[in-house]
C-alpha cells in the first residue's frame, strides 16, 4: 500500500496536504492524530472513496477503486449509523456475499462479539454494538488489508479491550491493519507503527520509541525560583522548553547532558528527569507551530 | 447482487409505512369508493375500472419509494458503504430497480385480489395475466423517477416531492377519479401525463383490446425522460459523495 504526495483539499481547505506512505504486508499501523488532522481524509483517499488533487495511491499495486473490486480491502468508516430493518446476521452475510472469499458468517460475528446479537435489528442496538456490526462489516469479506476509521470511538473500556484483542488475531493472520484513533495508548499499545498526522502533513513516522525520541525521550523539570527561562533552550540535548507556573520542563533527547548543563548553571531546584510519555510526543509532534519548525523526519518505508 | 436485492427488499416489505400506503391504503379506497353510494347500472363497470385505477397507484407509490430509501440510505452512509464492498456502483443502482419492480407486486396484486375476491370483477384468464404482467412492468418509469429523485434530494425532500408526485399523478391521471368527468381541457392534457398512460394499460387489457399507440408512445417518452433525470441525479450524487 503506497501513497505519493497525495494532497486533497475541501474548498480553501488543506486537509491532506502532500502525505507519502508506504505500508508493507502484515503490517500494523497507527494512525494517529487529532479531530480534523486529515486522518479521515487520508483513509477515504485510499479506499478510493475521494480522489486525490495531486498525487497517487496505490493498493496491492493497483488503484484503490480495483483493489476494492477485487475483494481484498475491508473498512470500518467513521461515519455512518446503521441501516433501517435489517438485522445484524442479515447485513454480515450480505455483506460477505459480495467478496470472492469472505470469512464464515459465524466467525465474522464471533470475531466482533456479536454472536448473541445476529438476530436483532441494526437500528435497534446501542451505539457501541452498532460499532461492533461496523468491524464485523469491515471483516466479513476476510479481506488481506483492513482499514479502521477511530474504530473504537463508541466503545466502553472492556468492549475496547475485546475489539482490540479481535484486531490482534486477525492481524496475526498476516493481514494489514490501518486504524486511526486519537488515542495515544492505543497506538502505542495495538500497533507496530505509529504514524503522526497534524495539519494534513505526517510529522512523525515509526515505533512508539521512535515517535517518542522525535521529540525529545525525557523531559527535565526543575523550578525557576524566579529566575527566567532565557538560555535554557540552547542547552545540549533540549529540544523544546516550556514553563507551567513556577516550572521549567525541558524536552531533550539528552538528558544527560542537559542535567550537567542545569548542575553547570546551579539551577537544580526540585528537579526532575521522568521517560516523556507517548501522550507527551503527540502533544508536542501537534503544537500549533510554523510548518517549517515542525519536526520533520524522512520518508522511511518499513 | 442477488443477495443485494434480497436485503433489500426485505428491509422495505419490513417498513410498515410502505405496507400501509401502497397496498394497505389503495385496497381501501378501492372498497370504499366502489360500494358507497347507490348501487346503478354502471356499478360492475366502475368496480373494474376503479381496480385498475387502484391497483395502478399502489403501484405507483411502491414505485416511487425507492427513492425515499435511497435518500435515507445516502444520509445513512449506507452507499458509501457499499462502495467499499466488492460490488459496483451500477450493481447497486440495478439492485435498487430490482428491487423496486419486485415490492410493487404487492400493491397490485392485493388490488386484484379485492376485486376479484370482494368486488365480484370478473376477467378471462389472460386478461388477468397481461393486466398483472403490464401494470407491473409500466411502473418502470415511475421507479426512475423515484431514484432520481433518491439521488437528488435529502430523504424528507424526497419522501415530500413523492409523495406529492404521486397524488398530483394520480388524481390528473384519473386513477381516482375517471378523467371523463375532467373538463375538456384538462381531459386532454390528463391524456399525456405518464400515470394516466400506465393505468391505460390496464384499461385496454380489461376492455379486451391492445392498448393504442398514443399510450405507448406517451409512455416510452416519459421513460426517457425520468430515465435520464435518474441518470443525471445518480451522476451528479456520486461526485459529491
Amino acid at each position: 500500500m503506497s501513497v505519493e504526495g497525495a494532497v486533497k483539499s475541501f474548498g480553501a481547505v488543506r486537509a491532506v496536504a502532500g502525505v507519502d506512505l508506504d505500508i508493507a504486508r502484515g503490517e500494523t499501523v497507527a494512525l494517529l492524530g487529532r479531530n480534523g488532522a486529515g486522518k479521515s481524509t487520508t483513509i477515504n483517499l485510499l479506499l478510493g472513496l475521494d480522489e486525490p488533487d495531486s498525487g497517487r495511491v496505490r493498493l496491492f499495486g493497483d488503484t484503490p477503486e480495483r483493489a476494492v473490486r477485487s475483494g481484498r480491502v475491508g473498512a470500518m468508516l467513521q461515519d455512518g449509523g446503521p441501516i433501517r430493518r435489517a438485522t445484524v446476521g442479515e447485513l454480515v452475510s450480505f455483506v460477505a456475499s459480495t467478496y470472492p472469499r469472505p470469512l464464515p458468517v459465524a466467525e465474522a460475528l464471533r470475531l466482533a462479539g456479536l454472536t448473541e446479537l445476529a438476530a436483532r435489528r441494526v437500528d435497534k442496538l446501542s451505539g457501541g454494538q452498532w460499532q461492533r456490526v461496523r468491524f464485523a462489516v469491515a471483516l466479513a469479506g476476510n479481506p488481506e488489508l483492513i482499514v479502521l476509521d477511530e474504530p473504537t470511538a463508541a466503545l466502553d473500556v472492556e468492549a475496547r479491550r475485546a475489539f482490540w484483542a479481535s484486531m490482534r488475531a486477525y492481524a496475526r493472520r498476516g493481514n494489514t491493519v490501518l486504524f486511526s484513533t486519537h488515542y495515544m495508548e492505543e497506538a502505542d499499545g495495538n500497533a507496530d507503527r505509529i504514524v503522526v498526522i497534524d495539519h494534513g502533513r505526517i510529522v512523525a513516522d515509526g515505533s512508539g520509541e521512535r515517535v517518542k525520541s522525535t521529540v525529545g525521550g525525557h523531559l527535565v523539570a526543575f523550578d525557576l525560583a524566579g529566575r527566567g527561562t532565557e538560555g535554557l533552550g540552547t542547552l545540549p540535548g533540549v529540544v523544546s522548553v516550556e514553563v507551567r507556573g513556577d516550572r521549567a520542563r525541558l524536552r531533550t533527547d539528552n538528558s544527560d547532558a542537559t542535567v550537567m548543563a542545569l548542575v553547570g548553571l546551579g539551577r537544580l531546584k526540585g528537579l526532575e528527569v521522568a521517560h516523556a510519555t507517548l501522550e507527551d510526543a503527540f502533544l508536542a509532534l501537534t503544537q500549533e507551530r510554523p510548518a517549517e519548525e515542525r519536526v520533520t523526519k524522512p520518508k522511511e518505508t518499513v | 447482487m442477488r443477495d443485494y436485492v434480497r436485503l433489500e427488499v426485505r428491509r422495505t416489505l419490513r417498513d410498515p409505512g410502505f405496507v400501509i400506503f401502497s397496498a394497505g391504503m389503495p385496497v381501501l379506497m378501492y372498497l370504499l369508493f366502489t360500494n358507497l353510494g347507490a348501487a346503478d347500472d354502471g356499478a360492475a363497470a366502475w368496480k373494474t375500472t376503479a381496480m385498475v385505477g387502484m391497483a395502478a397507484y399502489g403501484a405507483l407509490g411502491a414505485a416511487v419509494s425507492v427513492g425515499t430509501g435511497i435518500a435515507e440510505d445516502r444520509s445513512l452512509g449506507w452507499l458509501r458503504l457499499l462502495r467499499i464492498t466488492p460490488m459496483r456502483p451500477r450493481q447497486v443502482v440495478l439492485g435498487r430497480a430490482v428491487t423496486s419492480s419486485v415490492t410493487v407486486l404487492p400493491a397490485i396484486l392485493t388490488v386484484l385480489a379485492a376485486g376479484a375476491l370482494a368486488n365480484g370483477v370478473r376477467l378471462d384468464a389472460w386478461q388477468w395475466a397481461v393486466l398483472v404482467l403490464l401494470l407491473w412492468v409500466g411502473t418502470l418509469p415511475f421507479t426512475l423517477f423515484g431514484i432520481g429523485n433518491g439521488y437528488r434530494h435529502s430523504a424528507q425532500t424526497a419522501g415530500v416531492l413523492n409523495v406529492a408526485t404521486l397524488m398530483g399523478l394520480a388524481v390528473i391521471g384519473g386513477l381516482w377519479f375517471p378523467i371523463e368527468a375532467f373538463p375538456g381541457w384538462l381531459r386532454a392534457v390528463a391524456e399525456y401525463t405518464p400515470a394516466h398512460g400506465f393505468a391505460e394499460l390496464g384499461w385496454a387489457t380489461t376492455d379486451g383490446h391492445a392498448p393504442g399507440l398514443t399510450t405507448v408512445a406517451v409512455l416510452i417518452g416519459w421513460l426517457a425522460v425520468f430515465g435520464s433525470y435518474a441518470v443525471t441525479s445518480y451522476r451528479k450524487s456520486a461526485r459529491t459523495p
